[in-house]
């Protein structure tokens, strides 16, 4: 963090020469970072884009694709806080407050507690990490298989018989990369649980220790190499969920874990195939999660831009939510229409597990890829 | 030839005079940018990465170097992108020194198609060749389907080993390597080879002796250029690649944004900017090596 | 004209693997950009249809990011030759103080890695406001480029037969007569394929224009990304890049024409 520092001091002086170009930014335009795939992105460009405008006519949305690439632009942000200049971003989607190290501290982020949204007390309180974060909707990751190749009744139902079928049929199984899309994360993650216990309760925001909680991690990472080499290549992992789909649809394997809101749609879009089906692990499901809401606080337009997040937590938007992109609300059901609550609240698991961010997002992704990945290589 | 080397001598003597300012204001403008938006933010990355930050200010150390060099994980990384690079380079020489002969030597309709489609990977971006390969190279890709089609077994696909970066690298920087060699063999005149034809040499022979040390100069600059650019190559390793060893582009972005380490992503880019500053070296020597030779 | 029919067959056999290599995965691009269901192991896809181009041509992202990636490109390369056209031609032929190191600093533009140093220019950017701002864009494309647009022209601009410049010279033509008519078409191939490398690469780039662009920079590339990356329908991706083949396909044709000159001259030469 120093070179920004450094660099602040060099150019404070350049910025003074300059600061009349400073002003291009459209100043009514609320700048919206979106880290999901394009379901997301339709979803803000067709849903809360026009709620919003309508409600307030003089500011408008701008949707921005920000996916993979969301650091350097956090980092911006950083660099534009305690100087003049408007840093063009409003809100994240989907972002973790705790990176980059030290950003809450510096006071980068609003601070929701204490933001007065009207809404924010309706939220599920399972569902808040962090007083940083503004869960708005869930998803979770499950099992995709073909059922060309294997019979629905046969599909593995827990941790040991995924492992059994995978023995069996060396090959027929891979996942993506943790670091990138988050199905093969959340895959590593249930056999991190696994091996501890099926109790995420022992992974907390706050509880990361160097050393201690690493070992913890290692002992998932002995299951995933134990079957590293029954994967497809065997070793080989694919990039990002897309491919673990196209995978999935070119009929190379037999079964990938994705996320349910993305697989869903690629079968409505004729993507997969009407062949694949889908399963959850029963002994402990495998581990979701929320999108959290960042908002800088250095936002060009602060006060519109958290009037833009208490409408996303409104009883309106949460119900498209459910209905339109398959997800899971982050307000309680009781503040929902009652009919939906009671179509799909009992499709919602009592609590999806979660696995926390921050330092741990790091130590699992590290860790993965210097232990497991290299342990078998085509 | 020696005429036109006395020549240029002369040229050159006389321009030294009262020229060199002209000259430096030429080139005022690229410089400028160069060293304001290069050289400027490559001293604070080197900066940053020889300091770290104690109580009593900033003091020198070479922890950070320290650290990649005792860690084999990033050592492996580092050695897989020199040799990819090193195999792309060769690849690449070896393909387009055949067609930039063909095509500087023959002006038939037909060096017309092959200069349009060896230049045409240029526009294809490299996102959509990676999903142009794995759709053809890929597991029951194309070429699988084809080969089934016809009874035949299907190929041990490259995907996501250490080929498949190395094909769309090789595919992605056909043009480049084929314009540069070309550019190069326009000083070779077809009179010198005719001239070595007549007296019975061979093909071979010919391109050994009249053509290569006449381009080793282009050839050194081509090969530059290529493993320079691999060097921070990423979005064909990262979609082609396997998980590890990674190339040392999707390493340094990982590195920034999953590993949240700034520093250490900045030490590997500073550790390839070093071999990458080696063969620049190594081509600058060349180049005045040339120079020499010519000017004496 | 016996030679021609001599080497011929090794114009043949280039032509046939090239067209393997370097077409296969382009048609297979082509076809999937037609395609709606095509799974293993049918040779030919089960479901054609037109949906997909309907999708990507209604949109009007779709023509935004084409209108910015071209003027983008556009005003690159001009500056770029611009600034950097006289300064190739002062390397080449004349002296003066300092020129080798200036000349080889051009290498640093490729030598240290690309991310690494956009995300310390950002920093820098963001204080002079060119975040997000087409210039900065423009400025910064334009640093990446500077290598290309100097260094092809150096050896065209040092190979040109100084003997043709000399006679004219003594013939009383003016010195900017004999750049034009006896340096420049000389020059000219090298200049266009030097141009047709900058237009090329600005236009299909993607990390500065995500890094220093966003959010209001948009061009076809970053789409291309999005719909190939996020995007469940990867035949969006096929079609933008069909799209994108037309200026270019405009471009090769133009450029041929120059670069193919060359080489006839150069044979009767």
């Amino acid at each position: 963090m120093n070179r920004r520092q450094l660099i602040r001091c060099t150019f404070a002086a350049a910025a003074l020469v300059a600061a009349p170009s400073v002003a291009f930014a459209d100043v009514n335009r609320i700048d919206v970072y979106i880290t999901g795939d394009s379901n997301i992105i339709n979803f803000w460009n067709n849903i809360i884009k026009p709620a919003y405008e309508s409600a307030h006519p003089e500011y408008t949305l701008n949707v921005v694709s920000a996916r993979n690439a969301i650091a350097p632009i956090v980092e911006r942000t950083l660099a534009a806080l305690g100087t003049e200049v408007d840093p063009q971003v409003d809100i994240f989607d989907e972002n973790d407050p705790n990176l980059p190290a030290g950003a809450i501290e510096k006071g980068l982020w609003v601070d929701f507690t204490e933001a007065g949204l009207q809404n924010y007390d309706k939220i599920n309180p399972v569902t808040i990490e962090t007083n940083y974060g503004l869960p708005y909707r869930g998803t979770q990751v499950v099992l995709a298989y073909d059922t060309t190749k294997l019979a629905p009744e046969n599909a593995p139902k827990t941790w040991a018989e995924l492992v059994a079928w995978m023995k069996e049929n060396p090959g027929q199984f891979t996942h993506n990369r943790p670091d990138t899309g988050g199905s093969g994360g959340n895959f590593v993650r249930r056999a991190i649980h696994e091996a501890n216990g099926r109790d995420p309760s022992l992974f907390r925001i706050d509880n990361y220790v160097q050393g201690e909680s690493d070992e913890l991690l290692a002992k998932g990472f002995e299951l995933l190499k134990e079957i590293a080499p029954y994967t497809y290549g065997p070793g080989s992992y694919t990039a990002d969920n897309m491919q673990s789909i196209q995978m999935l649809a070119q009929g190379v394997i037999t079964m990938a874990p994705v996320w349910s809101d993305m697989a869903l749609d690629a079968v409505n879009k004729g993507v997969l195939p009407e062949t694949i089906a889908f399963t959850q692990l029963t002994d402990l499901a495998f581990a979701g999660g929320f999108a959290d809401m960042t908002v800088p606080t250095n936002a060009g337009n602060l006060e519109a831009t958290l009037k833009l997040a208490d409408l996303v937590l409104s009883e309106e938007i949460q119900t498209k939510v459910v209905t339109e992109i398959g997800a899971f609300p982050a307000i309680g059901w009781e503040h929902l229409p009652e009919e939906l609550a009671s179509k799909y609240s009992n499709l919602q698991p009592a609590s999806i597990p979660t696995f926390p961010g921050g330092p741990w997002v790091s130590a699992i992704s590290d860790g993965w890829f210097r232990n497991v990945a290299p342990h078998v290589n085509r | 030839m020696s005429t036109v080397e006395a020549a240029t001598a002369a040229v050159k003597r006389r321009h030294v005079d009262g020229r060199g300012l002209i000259g430096l204001l030429l080139v005022a403008a690229p410089v400028t940018l160069i060293g304001a938006l290069i050289l400027w933010p490559v001293s604070v990355s080197v900066f940053d990465t020889l300091t770290v930050r104690g109580p009593d200010g900033r003091h020198f150390s070479l922890e950070s170097y320290r650290f990649f060099f005792s860690d084999g994980f990033s050592l492996r990384n580092l050695w897989l992108t020199i040799q990819v690079a090193a195999i792309c380079t060769v690849l690449l020489l070896v393909i387009s020194l055949p067609i930039a002969l063909y095509l500087r030597f023959s002006e038939t309709r037909l060096a017309g198609y092959i200069q349009a489609l060896a230049l045409f990977p240029l526009f294809v971006p490299s996102i959509l060749l990676a999903y142009a390969l794995i759709r053809t190279l890929g597991p029951n890709g194309t070429v699988d389907i084809l080969l089934t089609a016809v009874g035949l077994p299907k190929i041990p696909s490259p995907y996501l080993t250490p080929w498949g970066p190395i094909i769309g690298l090789v595919w992605d920087n056909l043009p480049l390597t084929l314009l540069i060699i070309l550019a190069g063999l326009s000083n070779v005149s077809r009179a010198s080879i005719d001239a070595a034809r007549d007296v019975g040499a061979g093909s071979f022979a010919v391109l050994w002796y009249i053509v290569l040390p006449r381009i080793r100069g282009t050839l050194l600059v081509a090969a530059s250029f290529i493993i320079l650019g691999l060097f921070s190559a990423f979005t064909l390793p990262y979609l082609l690649g396997p998980a590890v060893p990674e190339m040392m582009g999707p390493f340094m972005r990982r590195t920034i944004i999953e590993v949240d380490d700034p520093l250490q992503a900045r030490t590997q880019a500073v550790v390839t900017f070093m071999i990458c500053a080696l063969f620049a070296m190594f081509y600058v020597r060349s180049v005045a090596r040339t120079r020499r030779e010519q000017s004496s | 004209m016996t030679r021609v029919m001599r080497l011929d067959w090794k114009g043949w056999l280039i032509a046939a693997l090239l067209t393997v290599a370097i077409l296969l995965p382009l048609v297979n691009v082509a076809v999937w950009s037609f395609t709606e269901v095509w799974r293993y192991p049918a040779v030919i896809p089960q479901k054609f249809g037109f949906r997909f181009w309907g999708d990507v041509l209604g949109r009007r992202d779709v023509r935004d990011a084409v209108m910015t990636s071209l003027s983008l490109a556009a005003i690159v390369t001009a500056l770029s030759a611009l600034i950097c056209l006289p300064a190739s031609y002062a390397f080449a032929r004349m002296n003066f103080p300092g020129r080798n190191l200036f000349f080889m600093s051009f290498l640093t533009v490729y030598a240290f890695p690309k991310f690494g140093l956009y995300i310390t220019i950002a920093t820098i950017f963001i204080g002079l406001g060119l975040i997000g701002n087409f210039w900065g864009v423009v400025l910064i494309q334009l640093v990446s480029t500077l290598m290309f647009m100097v260094w092809i022209p150096v050896s065209a601009f040092q190979n040109v037969d100084r003997r043709q410049e000399e006679a004219a010279r003594d013939v009383g033509a003016s010195p900017l007569r004999v750049f034009w008519s006896i340096t420049m078409p000389q020059v000219l191939p090298a200049i266009t394929a030097a141009v047709l490398l900058t237009f090329v690469n600005t236009f299909y780039e993607t990390e500065v224009a995500w890094l220093i662009g966003a959010p209001e920079v948009r061009t076809v590339p970053l789409l291309m990304i999005r719909f190939i990356n996020s995007e469940l329908i990867v035949q969006y991706g096929a079609i933008l890049s069909l799209i994108m083949w037309v200026p270019s396909f405009l471009l090769l044709i133009v450029a041929r024409r120059f670069l193919g000159a060359q080489a006839l001259g150069r044979a009767f030469a």
